[in-house]
């Protein structure tokens, strides 16, 4: 594939690291340092230009591309390269990058003509939560922007009763949710409804966070959900993790040193408890328990900040601390000092970006049980088999779709719900019958 | 020296304030409503009364508005510093202009100056207290002036509350501004002219649609009192939350339905005019269903009249219906400062009586006609108080407070409490000082009757109890005590801060 790369900062440079081998890149840049540096270390083609210029992107032969990923640390110039892009090449697939959750829902309502998003704040945010997620799962994973949450259960003895034991279709289950998959003595089940669920299984959930929440309480009466999460600064970064973690009903308190970003940040995030103080103080974090938080998490813009906030709150008893580091060599000191993960945004961006240079339908793949089983989030064809077909008539062929996303919102479908093209589905299978699946969609 | 002083070197140097520009503006008020008498003028000649002492208030008011105007035309810079003196002088003189047909007519009841001054101020302030001691002794055009004064009180107040305060600074409409998103409402706010005809409109609505169903149920024998006379009279004081009746008994001379009626229309009279208007014309009836302010203004009429209603009843004073019915009018004529009544409530329990106070410092919605303190003000209070409570325990939580899904900023919830602390400060003293001189005159004023007057004037709800009860008249007060009652409702109409801001030196100086 011919890939244009906007940006050679870290994150571009990232992009280029995973994919300089199997693909042909052409990275543009203003900076002419970063180019020499990327290009003395891979054999890809450099150009000292603005991405954002029709000139230079004529010139670099964007007709000829089949991906663009604009990565600079500006949203503009991300949004304008992709839409230059699109209007000289139609055939080139663009991906963005963005720091700012607006243009990310701009997009969803199809207001950009840009075929993917990337959200380092919400990709950052997404990856904290997981590390949080629902206490009583083995594995949570979150698709479609955060609105779709997958979760891996192990059914106990101490199971909510009404679980146990009653048909699927009879109990009372969390609404927005199934059960994709029963796992039970190495073989697995796809239920149609009527099979009941019994200890020492193993389920596989899909549904909205909420449902997820809900569910963990099934499982695990009384093992307490997350309910208080402390985070250290409101920038863009804490605030995009504080809304995630609100959308999943869990409580969130702010700490903010800014009295005018505090401010702001309590009228956006009604939800949130914001407290207008510095996370170096230990009065306040004494005065206000903010030790008896289930979880801190550290997302200063400042990486020296996180990490003293981090090592103090663990004097004071913090059980579990999460920290955003920017820099690569931070992590080992943050690691040092005892902070139990950390999340670096610039590479979990990368990561995410990476991604859509293997196969632009499947946005994001998941591995269970080692990898015996994936959930897939694909984009159906037009000339799907499945299209047109309600979901209680579609064949059975060891998968099963547990959500969709259509315009943006996500939909868990009842069984008359008919699938439509482009709608984005979340597939659970087994590994073997990917190729399948995919073809199928 | 200011800029203004340089640029217009005739004035005096230090004034920072325009009052040559005031005064013209004043004027023109003064010149239109001149024409203001010549409805009751029409109504005297109807009744083959004379219309004589009416068209003498339009030549008179009409030459001395137009002179005025004349005499101070020229460049003016008006802004907001004028606007307060505007705001204050206007009421004062309209209430002149209302006092003057009452001197004219020779009428003895109302001929001493003081007298007739008061009535105008309660017409124009749309209070309802009255120093007229037989109403029904009154001709019928100078009984027809008398209510039309606060019609036009009314429609002052709301396009004052609407339009001009919020410019201003003052006042609670500017709460609500912000809270009513899109272009038509923007514009509604912005721009004083729309606003004022689109809420007249809606006034004079309101007024027509009361007085046809009054009229319709004299029409039909429901009720054989309300005449098309009673019925115009009454509907221009009940829209405005006004008070005054044609009636020596006010409405406890209509039937139970005409009653109904009216309660209705006070309950309208006190919802924010602008939300009504788009509940109403603009079909958007969930923006009012959601509105803080008027859910609580629902939820406290039905508390004040189910309190009246068990309080009154278990006393034996009243039972069954009757007891609904008094417990419920009483309710809403006070909290939305009309002062109708339908039962002399000084022979209600003491337990009814606080109630009846108490409701006299709730008020209606900001932007409605009624006065008060104002529901939404003790909306944001509350909040206050709860934010207050929680930042004792936890001083760095940052708690912004919320009305209709929008933050309030902090500047205003500071003005909403100094206007509150301002309004009790204020009825404190006026209760002192007319206790005071009731001592000095010999009137027989107990504690309850000095606190119910004040609070009754300053809220501009009209009776009160003892003397100035529903059925009773504050003519036995002295001069002095009926000046003070006069200042009371000026500045309880104004909501009190436009005219305390006169009082500053700063006000008046640019330094």
């Amino acid at each position: 594939m011919k890939i244009f790369i906007i940006g050679a900062g870290q994150v571009g440079a990232t992009i280029v690291e995973a994919l300089h081998d199997e693909h042909e890149l052409t990275v543009i840049d203003l900076d002419e340092e970063r180019l020499a540096a990327i290009s003395q270390r891979y054999d890809v083609a450099t150009l000292e230009g603005n991405g954002a210029s029709r000139r230079v992107l004529t010139e670099a032969g964007i007709t000829t591309s089949d991906l663009l990923i604009a990565c600079t640390s500006r949203d503009e110039t991300n949004i304008v390269a992709a839409m230059i892009s699109k209007a000289c090449s139609a055939r080139t697939t663009t991906v963005v990058r963005t720091t700012n959750p607006e243009y990310l829902e701009v997009w969803r309502e199809g207001q950009l003509d840009v075929d993917f998003i990337v959200s380092s704040e919400v990709e950052t945010a997404q990856a904290i939560s997981k590390t949080i997620g629902v206490p009583a799962a083995r594995q949570t994973d979150t698709f479609a922007e955060g609105q779709v949450q997958m979760v891996e259960f192990d059914v106990t003895e101490k199971a909510d009763s009404s679980l146990i034991g009653a048909p699927l279709r009879e109990a009372s289950l969390p609404p927005d949710s199934r059960v994709a998959a029963i796992i039970r003595d190495d073989s697995v089940v796809i239920p149609r409804g009527g099979e009941d669920l019994r200890p020492g299984d193993r389920i596989v959930v899909i549904g909205s966070p909420a449902a997820a929440k809900q569910w963990g309480e099934l499982i695990a009466p009384g093992t307490g959900t997350v309910r208080d999460v402390v985070v250290f600064g409101a920038g863009r970064a804490g605030i995009a993790v504080a809304r995630l973690l609100l959308e999943q009903g869990i409580g969130v308190r702010l700490i903010e040193a800014s009295r005018e970003r505090a401010r702001d940040v309590a009228a956006e995030l009604p939800a949130a408890r914001v407290y207008h103080a510095t996370g170096f103080d230990a009065d306040f974090l004494e005065r206000e328990r903010i030790a008896d938080a289930q979880v801190a998490v550290f997302a200063m813009r400042d990486d020296m900040k996180n990490h003293f906030a981090a090592a103090l709150a663990k004097v004071h008893g913090a059980r579990f601390t999460v920290a955003i580091v920017h820099d690569t060599p931070s992590q080992e000191v943050f690691e040092y000092a005892g902070v139990d993960v950390t999340v670096n945004p610039r590479q979990i961006t990368a990561e995410e970006i990476v991604r859509f240079a293997h196969d632009p339908r499947t946005q994001q793949v998941v591995m269970l049980e080692g990898d015996r089983f994936e959930v897939l989030d694909i984009t159906t064809k037009r000339d799907s088999e499945y299209v047109g077909l309600a979901f209680k008539d579609m064949p059975i062929r060891g998968a099963v779709i547990g959500a969709l996303v259509r315009n943006g919102r996500a939909v868990f479908p009842r069984s008359d719900e008919v699938l439509q093209p482009g709608d984005r589905v979340i597939v659970f299978t087994e590994s073997s019958r990917v190729p399948v699946v995919e073809k199928a969609l | 020296m200011s800029a203004a002083a340089r640029a217009h070197p005739r004035r005096r140097p230090v004034l920072a304030v325009d009052v040559v520009g005031v005064l013209n503006v004043v004027g023109t008020l003064v010149a239109y409503l001149s024409l203001a008498p010549l409805l009751p003028a029409a109504v005297a000649l109807g009744y083959e009364e004379s219309p004589w002492p009416f068209l003498a208030v339009t030549a008179i008011a009409g030459g001395l508005g137009l002179a005025t105007m004349l005499a101070t035309r020229g460049d003016h810079r008006l802004g907001i510093r004028e606007g307060f003196l505007v705001v204050s002088l206007t009421w004062l003189v309209a209430a002149a202009i209302g006092a003057m047909p009452y001197v004219f007519s020779g009428e003895p009841q109302v001929n001493d100056l003081v007298d007739a001054y008061f009535e105008g101020m309660s017409g124009f302030s749309t209070t309802g207290g009255s120093i007229l001691t037989d109403v029904e002794a009154l001709p019928r055009g100078l009984a027809m002036w008398r209510q039309f004064s606060q019609w036009l009180g009314g429609i002052g107040i709301i396009v004052l509350a609407l339009a001009v305060l919020p410019r201003l600074r003052v006042g609670g409409r500017q709460l609500l501004e912000h809270e009513l998103p899109g272009p038509e409402i923007e514009s509604l706010s912005t721009r004083i002219r729309d606003t004022a005809r689109r809420i007249w409109i809606l006034y004079v609505a309101l007024t027509a649609a009361l007085f046809t169903i009054l009229v319709a149920l004299w029409a039909t024998g429901v009720d054989d009192e309300i005449s098309p006379f009673h019925a115009i009279a009454h509907a221009f004081t009940t829209i405005p939350t006004a008070g005054f009746s044609t009636k020596a008994n006010s409405i406890e001379a209509f039937a139970p339905a005409t009653q109904w009626v009216i309660v209705l229309f006070m309950v309208l009279g006190g919802i924010n005019f602008a939300l009504m208007y788009r509940a109403l014309v603009r079909r958007q009836p969930r923006t009012a269903a959601r509105d803080e302010e008027l859910r609580l203004y629902l939820a406290l009429l039905v508390v004040g009249a189910l309190l009246l209603i068990v309080e009154i009843w278990t006393e034996d004073v009243v039972s069954g219906w009757s007891a609904v019915r008094e417990g419920v009018f009483t309710a809403v004529s006070t909290m939305t400062t009309t002062g109708y009544s339908v039962a002399d409530y000084n022979t209600w329990p003491a337990l009814a009586l606080m109630t009846i106070v108490g409701l006299m410092f709730v008020g209606g919605s900001a932007g409605s006609t009624s006065g008060s303190v104002k529901v939404v003000r003790h909306v944001l209070l509350g909040k206050i108080l709860r934010r207050e409570i929680d930042q004792t325990m936890h001083p760095e939580v940052v708690r912004p407070v919320w009305l209709n899904r929008t933050v309030v900023d902090e500047r205003t919830l500071r003005g909403v409490s100094s206007f509150i602390l301002l309004y009790i400060g204020i009825f404190i003293l006026g209760a002192l000082v007319l206790a005071i001189d009731a001592a000095r005159t010999g009137l027989e004023l107990s504690t309850i009757d000095a606190v119910s007057v004040s609070a009754s004037m300053l809220s501009n709800v009209g009776p009160a109890f003892g003397v100035g009860g529903p059925l009773g008249s504050f003519a036995p007060f002295s001069d002095f005590s009926k000046l003070v009652m006069i200042a009371l409702m000026w500045m309880g109409r104004l909501e009190i801060i436009p005219i305390v801001v006169l009082l500053s030196r700063h006000y008046w100086r640019s330094s």
